[in-house]
């Protein structure tokens, strides 16, 4: 009987124990209470300025909602200032296509590659190697796009480029979000089941029509998601067009000035939103609302594309997990 | 006849073109794998040859260069391919310096350059000071106050420590800054020490461990004195962070004959390093005239080329990324802990938790700009942080990784198997001991892997730090959490736009290296930890 340590309340204090538990349940709670937090933040702080929610004058008071939107001009610092979103939407676009030009092929190469080809030992050095592509800085990218890669293709006989243009900055891109499209594109590949591969090699298919006839298609919906993802990331990449694309917002009128646009300086809305931003943060002006009525339309595109992505991804999860 | 001839010779033909077309696909996946990289690799290439000033080298010096570093260290490579404990002990001393560095540093930006060694001393009598001896209590003794009081401590602390900042910085003068430092690094690091040496790696006795750390921090001090750039607080700092852990390892690599030859590695490096900056001025050979080096590191930025420097932009960046470690670190494992140990699954509750973890996955792909926009309108216009602060980049930064610490962290703790979550409730443990007792432990080095992974992205991350108003360029490092500053990435940024050639084939070069150098190690460090915690894991 009194061997049993003194200290030892099998009883146990229950109160406090329960106060105690329930601290630790409400500190926890509140430190993942702060990503919802976040997202409100972000819409209220991107809406608040744009309609004028918290006082003082909005955006869309200062500007008609029909000049935001149908205007093909963006003009923020001459006067008379025109703020429309066309021709920033229109740059984005155009850098984003030349960087899906560039990665979705490749990606899905690569993910085709590392899922059915490569031996696990390649993959092992290959895998950790395509992370690198994403892992250095975008400022970095802009440096290589502006420094170096545009002297290049400049250098090739036919191509007239501007110091600042979009080809060059839209091709770095297109490196850089190459491990986006290869990952979720290549988990999708590994997720198609074996009996699948097995059935098509029973009725004689080759290899090559293994990967493109079975598995791609299997795997249809993750690589629709990859892509999604990557041009998300592509609509919301900032520092490679700020730093090699330039400044000048410009919308085509035909055919002709369409493809030249790659040959020159562009502007999309992340450039648009850091050109406002280094010019005037203090508040007050249309110039500074402006930069949130453009934020919004940003964080709008890039949501509605990531929300689709996923509904996609849990689509082949569904299919074989 | 004929048409057998014919179904041989066209069955031949099917074979053969669809095993051509087989092969070339096969390459074309290959080539396009490889695209990528090898794009990356010729424009780190070009960087490295400018920030280096490689053309300026004699073609002697290359071979100088093949000989003392490139050809010890393939050979060296290509044993490690077959001996893999070799590579395995290289690159654990490797990441070991280099986090040394990386991580004194950061102490000397933090305690010296920015606090200042009175200042410290009030923060670490009331906060650093009370948690680390909570925590230590609470490894001894089963106490189930520790983690409140723990709370307490980091809420009350900082408070406590800002109303009676005065007086405490009084005391703190009295000791002066290396007695400071002696108390609160040295003589914690020789108690970790011992506690490593003797406990957790066991190979040899921790009071040993101990009294060497102590002993080579006061020897060290006479040495240290000889040169001038080495101050005793930045001696002993350096001592904490890169002496007493590289001891540390190298005696554990010592203590096993199999492992002596991972020794060579570094031995190579560092030696061939040696030479070839000796041989080449012995024998008159014109070698690089780099952009990087101890002038460019240390000096303020200029309009001049040759006397530009990246200083108060490498010091702004290290202090950010502390405060920002700090932040996400709690705020991403609490996140994360709910989630996974404490939230429910069904009910009304359940889908609030559904709710957030969705809400997690889409705020990782919220653009950073959009992230910078949050950080202008919410910190800096409507809380008056400041603008361009240290306070506000470090909180607009922290919002900006906290989802991927908090998914990375979530992967950690799904890994801890159940079988030992459900041994240590069928124990009567309650939900937080099993939490600090259970979880944490096995979970910490996947933690810790995927938060200095996130870190690498909010260090080379520039558009939010520009939305915030963060300088272009600043002649001085930041003064204090309310400071202005600037970062490497901004500076980088500000220098791209200059127009000459040196500024865009030199001063600019060295800066994407000196980032580049920082990102290095802290993702070899990142897959040191990872490599040791799926060990430890078989």
């Amino acid at each position: 009987m009194s061997n049993e340590p003194a200290d030892m309340d099998l009883t146990g204090d229950r109160g406090s124990q329960t106060v105690r538990e329930g601290i630790y349940h409400l500190v926890f709670f509140i430190c993942a209470a702060v990503s919802v937090l976040t997202t409100i933040g972000i819409v209220l702080s991107l809406a608040g300025p744009a309609f004028g929610l918290f006082g003082g004058s909005g955006f869309f008071q200062d500007v008609s909602l029909s000049e935001f939107l149908l205007s093909t001009d963006f003009s923020p610092a001459i006067k008379p200032t025109v703020f429309g979103v066309l021709p920033l939407v229109f740059g984005t676009l155009l850098i984003t296509v030349g960087a899906a030009a560039v990665a979705l092929p490749f990606g899905l190469l690569t993910a085709i590659y590392l899922s059915e080809y490569a031996s696990s030992r390649r993959r092992a050095v290959l895998k950790p190697l395509l992370e690198v592509l994403a892992g250095v800085p975008t400022v970095v990218y802009g440096y290589f796009a502006l420094v170096y890669v545009t002297p290049i293709l400049d250098a090739v006989p036919g191509i007239e480029l501007g110091t600042f243009n979009a080809l060059s900055a839209s091709l770095v891109m297109g490196i850089m979000i190459i491990p986006m499209v290869s990952s979720i594109s290549e988990d999708s590949m590994s997720a198609v089941p074996d009996s699948l591969r097995n059935a098509s090699y029973g009725l004689g298919s080759t290899k090559f029509d293994v990967s493109t006839g079975v598995v791609v298609p299997s795997a249809a919906s993750g690589i629709a998601s990859s892509f999604i993802l990557a041009i998300s990331r592509a609509v919301g990449e900032t520092m490679i067009v700020v730093v090699a694309a330039g400044q000048t917002a410009r919308f085509p009128g035909s055919a002709t000035e369409l493809l030249n646009s790659f040959f020159q300086s562009t502007q999309t809305m992340t450039s648009a939103i850091v050109q406002l931003g280094l010019s005037d943060l203090a508040g007050g002006t249309t110039a500074y609302r402006a930069l949130f009525a453009i934020g919004l339309v940003l964080f709008v595109m890039t949501l509605v594309l990531n929300l689709v992505s996923d509904v996609l991804v849990r689509r082949y999860q569904e299919d074989y997990e | 006849m004929a048409t057998e001839t014919g179904t041989t010779t066209e069955g031949a033909a099917f074979g053969k073109i669809s095993r051509l077309r087989g092969i070339v696909f096969e390459y074309l996946t290959l080539a396009a794998s490889v695209f990528g990289i090898a794009s990356l690799g010729v424009l780190l290439g070009y960087v490295f040859w400018d920030a280096f000033g490689l053309q300026a080298a004699d073609p002697l010096w290359y071979a100088a260069f093949a000989v003392t570093l490139v050809l010890p260290l393939t050979g060296f490579a290509l044993y490690g391919r077959r001996n893999a404990l070799a590579g395995e002990v290289a690159l654990e001393l490797f990441s070991t310096v280099m986090a040394g560095v990386l991580g004194g540093f950061a102490l000397v930006v933090v305690l010296e350059v920015i606090a200042g060694s009175d200042v410290w001393s009030a923060y670490f009598a009331t906060v650093a000071g009370p948690l680390a001896g909570l925590f230590v209590y609470g490894r001894r003794n089963e106490a189930n106050w520790v983690g409140l009081a723990g709370l307490g401590a980091l809420v009350v602390g900082p408070v406590v420590g800002t109303v009676a900042l005065d007086p405490l910085t009084r005391v703190g003068e009295l000791l002066g800054g290396p007695g400071i430092y002696f108390l609160s690094l040295v003589l914690p690091a020789a108690a970790i020490a011992r506690y490593v040496v003797g406990d957790v790696l066991e190979f040899g006795s921790g009071d040993y461990a101990a009294l060497a750390t102590v002993v080579v921090a006061l020897v060290g001090v006479p040495v240290a004195d000889q040169f001038a750039a080495v101050t005793r607080p930045i001696w002993l700092m350096f001592h904490v962070a890169l002496v007493v852990p590289f001891g540390i390892v190298a005696a554990k690599n010592l203590a096993d004959r199999d492992r002596w030859i991972g020794f060579a590695g570094p031995l190579i490096l560092a030696g061939g390093v040696a030479l070839l900056v000796t041989l080449p001025e012995v024998f008159g050979i014109a070698g690089p005239e780099p952009w990087f080096d101890w002038q460019y590191v240390t000096a303020n930025p200029s309009r001049f080329a040759d006397q530009a420097g990246l200083y108060p932009a490498i010091i702004g960046s290290i202090f950010m990324i502390v405060l920002v470690a700090l932040l996400t670190l709690m705020l991403g494992v609490g996140a994360a802990l709910y989630l996974e140990e404490y939230a429910p699954s069904s009910g009304p509750l359940g889908a609030v938790t559904r709710f957030i973890r969705i809400n997690i996955s889409n705020l990782a792909g919220v653009p950073s700009v959009v992230y910078g926009l949050l950080g202008l309108a919410v910190f800096a216009n409507t809380l008056r942080l400041g603008f361009g602060t240290v306070i506000t980049a470090a909180f607009t930064l922290s919002l900006l990784i906290l989802p991927i610490v908090i998914i990375s962290a979530r992967e950690a703790i799904q890994s801890v198997p159940d079988s030992l979550r459900d041994a240590s409730y069928g124990m009567g443990a309650t939900r937080w001991q099993t939490v600090r007792n259970v979880i944490m432990p096995r979970a910490i080095p996947g933690i810790l892997t995927g938060t200095i992974l996130a870190l690498g992205r909010a260090i080379g991350e520039t558009a939010p730090l520009i939305m915030i108003g963060v300088a272009t360029t600043k002649f001085s490092p930041p003064g204090g959490l309310f400071g202005k500053m600037t970062a490497m990435p901004m500076q980088i940024y500000t220098w791209a736009g200059f127009p000459s050639q040196e500024f865009q084939h030199g001063v600019v070069a060295a800066g994407v290296v000196t980032l580049l150098v920082v990102l290095l190690t802290m993702n070899s460090i990142a897959i040191l930890m990872r490599n040791k915690f799926e060990q430890s894991d078989i």
